[in-house]
């Protein structure tokens, strides 16, 4: 970090804005075919109805509601990064935090696509809007779905003004170093910001604000989207813990998907001297943490349905760890909480390739984690009769495919187009040094 | 640093000191004259409810210093080691709750009730053995990382005692660089910060909440260990502002100290109330009667309706808003002054948990009198007292910074 | 002709910008502002700013938000009076959730509001007088003075080791 200076961290940073090559335009390419299969698989189901996809009795939620809590999971993190450890005056969060709440912008959205595509009649989506209609139909407030539309859109707002504000000094930088069109959109945008005092001594405060509100918005959205589950009755569901289970499952999925994103992104763009293996190592650092906190989480169910000595509770939990999804179960322990305690190793830590593998199966283990949640709960509840299994169609793959190409698509336009590590934060850091960093 | 800074710092065998073992005193007469009255059970429930507090207290506070150590966090500053003196307390801790097994037949209410299976879990020796274990692992922990931290702050040339003597004789014998040393606060600290998380949950699960043998809520034992850190953390800043009025400048203590940790504070105290509520929540929606009897007979039904709201304004309501404004939070008195007052109101709500579970009636009144507070006097001074001889026998642990 | 000249020193660190403000403010010539590529806390503190009144937006908006948030919840159950899952009909608890995420959501429009006000953006006013090395790795500090006394604040800023930039 000592041998970057003003200069160099503009020019690094504004050389990956460069006219992209012939790789990066292919790799759009597949993700856009990639998306447009997902498009048209939704498409097929709208005409066909939700029976398209593997959800039926008694599995009424299977991928649409899995893909939507790991996509609001990895959102939260983004903020995490972007607005806690603001007010924590964590130094190693300024190289990651414009991409990891980029990350949450889009993450965001695409979790916004499940509520969506799960209505299966998705032009009936406005009558869960509270407004005013010929056929008075008003949205009741006591359903947990009715919290999520608020929260989820809430946090959506939120975090794109929060992401547009932060930007707004680097887009000042960029217009003031480019010519023809990207000097003239970027004049738009960047709405005459020129850094004069009195700009600065209302945005740093406004700023704080910002993270002081985003940080109590995270712990909210994930409680309310993991209030979906414990709000009903089903075992292994109605459990009181959930709310701040979610939160950091979230926060630990989401963490692994900045490693994901920024491994190969500092890579491509040279990042390593901005993106150094020192925060790398703090983000690795805390997913231990955060792995070890879902675990305790996970031990706590079982313990406590062994206590209650509620047969169904037991029965439940039993099967979660020897029944049809078992192995979802064993992806979940041995990925999110094992896993991850490699991270205590030095040599782990600093290996950028393990950091890469560990991170991508921590991903892949959370997915498993809401899969044994949600599907592995209503499969198993009350009624033995009833007992059921799911396994997601053709269609559902397709739409999985087609969000998660989205959500790399979007990232991969905007890395181009605009600045993906805030050059206004990196100088902040220059001249600080180590005075500020936690 | 000279011989007269010391002195300044130094709690002297003063008035102070004396006051302090008056109150346990008047806590232990207190105590055993409840014991020997009509109602034996209510001073149990007033020894039990002060022990979870206390040793709350004194376990949050020194999580505080093994977090700032293992998040690199340079704000602490002097705080880091205040907290650490209030490991002073874990000796105190473990042998009142040996002692808390002799009032088992008292405390414990299902001693003699049907458990439909869960005998396994809920029996004397299993109990007491596995907390006794628990607590002994975690205060060992505590001490492993002390050793460690106060090696990089304590100054050789200090008037030595015994204690201090032996503790030089083992630093010396191991011989180790800074480097080393800090690596194995790293590891001493994640550990605790491990136990306090499972033996918080451990304890929460054991002497809370299955006072209700029949009620369970998964998220219980990490409400404990939030609560724990939150009054912790409380007792810190009582701490250190009392500190901060006697010496003044020389503390080391800054108003940007004060206001890092007031945040932090006001952070916690949000989170409380937050996981207060999420249990709140889960059980109101679910209306499964298992569940529901213990919110409504606290939250709904009186007596103990009317605590709970107090609980509810005194904890998290009042210090919300109060704590809003930045002044607040920078001017040590009254930081003093709200800290106070929310220890209370986490006492009152130990009472809330346990005071139903406890009376075998249901009482018209809540069971709060005079016995009750002095027995808790009683523990205020041996807290007091721990942390007077810790800063005694090592002033400069708030003095010095950490050598590099 | 215009009366008054405007010139910018650029400088390219903090502490020559916090010594020329300081000389500045002394000097007869009038300061006007510092344009800098990131706050720096040093220059911010230097300029003995009064803190920003943007909170009070963001409390207006919060209070707005909590109102509104639990009117909202309030109103549209009162429309139905239905009896849903034995909870009442105005049922708090649940009613809490939607007051605060009003909260949140009125206060950051609040706060945005108030940032573009106070800021007073978008406008491009803030062009006139600007080198876009600002934003790059130049601090520029711009003072006003008369036409007669253009040499002399020149003269000034190259002096504490700027380079001058002469807006017409």
């Amino acid at each position: 970090m000592s041998q970057l200076t003003y200069a160099k961290i503009d020019q690094t940073i504004l050389d990956t804005l460069s006219p992209p090559k012939k790789f990066y335009w292919f790799t759009l390419f597949l993700l856009l075919v990639g998306v447009l299969i997902g498009a048209a698989c939704w498409t097929y189901q709208i005409f066909v109805g939700i029976g398209a996809g593997g959800q039926n009795n008694p599995v009424a939620w299977g991928t649409y509601l899995i893909n939507f809590v790991f996509w609001v999971g990895i959102a939260h993190s983004g903020t995490l990064i972007s607005a806690i450890l603001h007010l924590f005056r964590a130094g190693w969060r300024n190289p990651i935090a414009r991409a990891a709440e980029t990350m949450t912008v889009f993450a965001v959205c695409i979790a916004g696509l499940f509520p969506f595509i799960h209505l299966g009649r998705v032009w009936q989506v406005y009558y869960m809007i509270p407004m005013p209609t010929q056929r008075l139909l008003w949205p009741n407030f006591l359903s947990p779905l009715m919290f999520d539309v608020i929260a989820i859109s809430t946090y959506l707002t939120v975090s794109s003004l929060f992401w547009y504000t932060g930007l707004l000094p680097d887009i000042a930088a960029v217009r003031d170093r480019s010519t023809g069109t990207r000097y003239k959109i970027f004049k738009i945008l960047s709405l005459g910001w020129t850094g004069a005092h009195e700009q600065w001594r209302h945005y740093g405060r406004g700023y704080l604000f910002f993270a002081a509100l985003a940080t109590p918005l995270v712990i909210s959205v994930h409680s309310v989207v993991s209030w979906d589950f414990a709000l009903g009755i089903v075992p292994g569901w109605h459990t009181t813990i959930f709310a701040p289970y979610f939160v950091a499952g979230a926060i630990h999925s989401g963490l692994a998907m900045v490693l994901t994103l920024m491994i190969p992104l500092r890579k491509l763009f040279k990042y390593e001297d901005i993106i150094t293996i020192e925060v790398l190592q703090n983000v690795a650092k805390t997913i231990v943490f955060t792995g070890l906190i879902v675990g305790l989480a996970y031990g706590t169910e079982f313990f406590i349905a062994w206590y209650s000595r509620n047969i169904v509770e037991i029965e439940q939990f039993r099967w979660r760890a020897f029944g049809d999804y078992r192995w979802g179960f064993y992806f979940m322990v041995l990925c999110n909480t094992m896993a991850p305690l490699l991270f205590l190793f030095k040599k782990v830590r600093t290996t950028i390739a393990a950091l890469f593998i560990i991170s991508l199966i921590v991903n892949w283990g959370m997915w498993w984690e809401r899969f044994v949640i949600i599907a592995g709960g209503v499969a198993h509840g009350f009624p033995p009769h009833a007992w059921g299994l799911y396994a997601p169609s053709l269609i559902e793959y397709g739409i999985m495919l087609g969000t998660f190409c989205l959500f790399f698509f979007l990232f991969v336009l905007f890395v181009k187009h605009m600045p993906s590590i805030s050059m206004t934060e990196m100088k902040e850091t220059l001249v600080e040094g180590a005075g500020h960093a936690a | 640093m000279t011989e007269s800074d010391t002195k300044i710092m130094v709690i002297k065998k003063s008035a102070t000191f004396w006051v302090f073992l008056v109150l346990v005193a008047i806590g232990v007469a207190a105590f055993i004259f409840g014991l020997n009255g009509r109602h034996p059970e209510r001073a149990w429930q007033a020894y039990l409810i002060n022990f979870l507090l206390w040793s709350a207290i004194a376990q949050g506070a020194v999580l505080f210093s093994a977090v700032m150590h293992i998040t690199n966090a340079r704000w602490s500053g002097p705080l880091s080691g205040l907290s650490e003196s209030f490991a002073a307390f874990f000796p105190i801790s473990y042998i009142l709750f040996l002692v808390l097994f002799l009032g088992r037949a008292y405390i414990f209410p299902w001693l003699h009730e049907d458990l439909h299976g869960k005998e396994v879990w809920l029996n004397i020796p299993f109990l007491f053995t596995r907390d006794c274990i628990g607590l002994l692992i975690l205060y060992i922990l505590g001490f492993g990382y002390l050793f460690n931290a106060m090696q990089l702050k304590l100054d050789p040339n200090q008037p030595k005692s015994k204690l201090r003597q032996s503790i030089y004789d083992a630093w010396r014998r191991n011989n180790r660089q800074p480097d080393q040393i800090r690596r194995r606060m790293t590891i001493w600290g994640g550990l605790y910060i491990l136990a306090f998380a499972l033996v918080l949950c451990l304890i929460g699960f054991d002497l809370i909440m299955s006072m209700d043998p029949h009620w369970i809520s998964t998220l219980f034992g990490a409400y404990n260990f939030v609560k724990a850190f939150y009054i912790g953390l409380g007792a810190l800043i009582i701490l250190a502002a009392i500190i901060r009025l006697r010496q003044g400048e020389a503390s080391r203590l800054t108003a940007s100290h004060f206001h890092d940790i007031g945040k932090l504070y006001f952070a916690f105290c949000l989170l409380w109330a937050d996981f207060f509520y999420v249990q709140l929540l889960v059980i109101y929606y679910g209306n499964i009667p298992e569940e529901t009897n213990y919110v409504i007979v606290r939250t709904m039904l009186a007596p103990w309706n009317r605590l709970a709201w107090t609980v509810f304004i005194v904890c998290f309501i009042a210090p919300f808003f109060i704590l809003l404004r930045q002044g607040v939070k920078t001017k040590p008195v009254f930081m003093l002054i709200i800290c106070s007052v929310v220890i209370v109101g986490i006492w009152l709500e130990h009472l809330l948990l346990l005071g139903p579970a406890l009376s075998h009636e249901a009482p018209r009144a809540i069971p709060l009198n005079l016995s009750d507070g002095l027995i808790s006097l009683g523990f205020l001074g041996l807290m007091a007292i721990a942390i007077g001889y810790f800063l005694k026998v090592f002033p400069e642990i708030i003095l010095v910074k950490e050598k590099s | 002709m215009p009366l008054e000249s405007h010139i910018m020193g650029l400088f390219r660190d903090e502490n020559s910008v916090v010594a020329a403000i300081n000389a500045l403010k002394e000097s007869s010539f009038k300061f006007i502002r510092v344009n800098t590529p990131f706050p720096s806390h040093k220059i911010m503190n230097a300029l003995k700013l009064k803190k920003s009144m943007v909170g009070w937006f963001t409390l207006c908006g919060g209070i707005l938000g909590f109102i509104g948030g639990f009117a909202l919840a309030v109103f549209t159950a009162t429309r139905w009076d239905l009896i849903v899952g034995g909870k009442p009909i105005i049922a708090w608890v649940p009613f809490v959730i939607v007051g605060f995420e009003g909260t949140i959501l009125l206060s950051v429009f609040g706060n945005v509001i108030g940032l573009l006000i106070l800021t007073r953006l978008p406008s491009y006013r803030w062009f006139k007088y600007y080198d876009p090395r600002c934003s790059g790795e130049h601090f520029g500090v711009l003072a006003a003075c008369k036409i007669e006394q253009k040499d002399g604040l020149k003269d000034f800023f190259q002096k504490q080791g700027a380079e001058v930039k002469v807006f017409e």
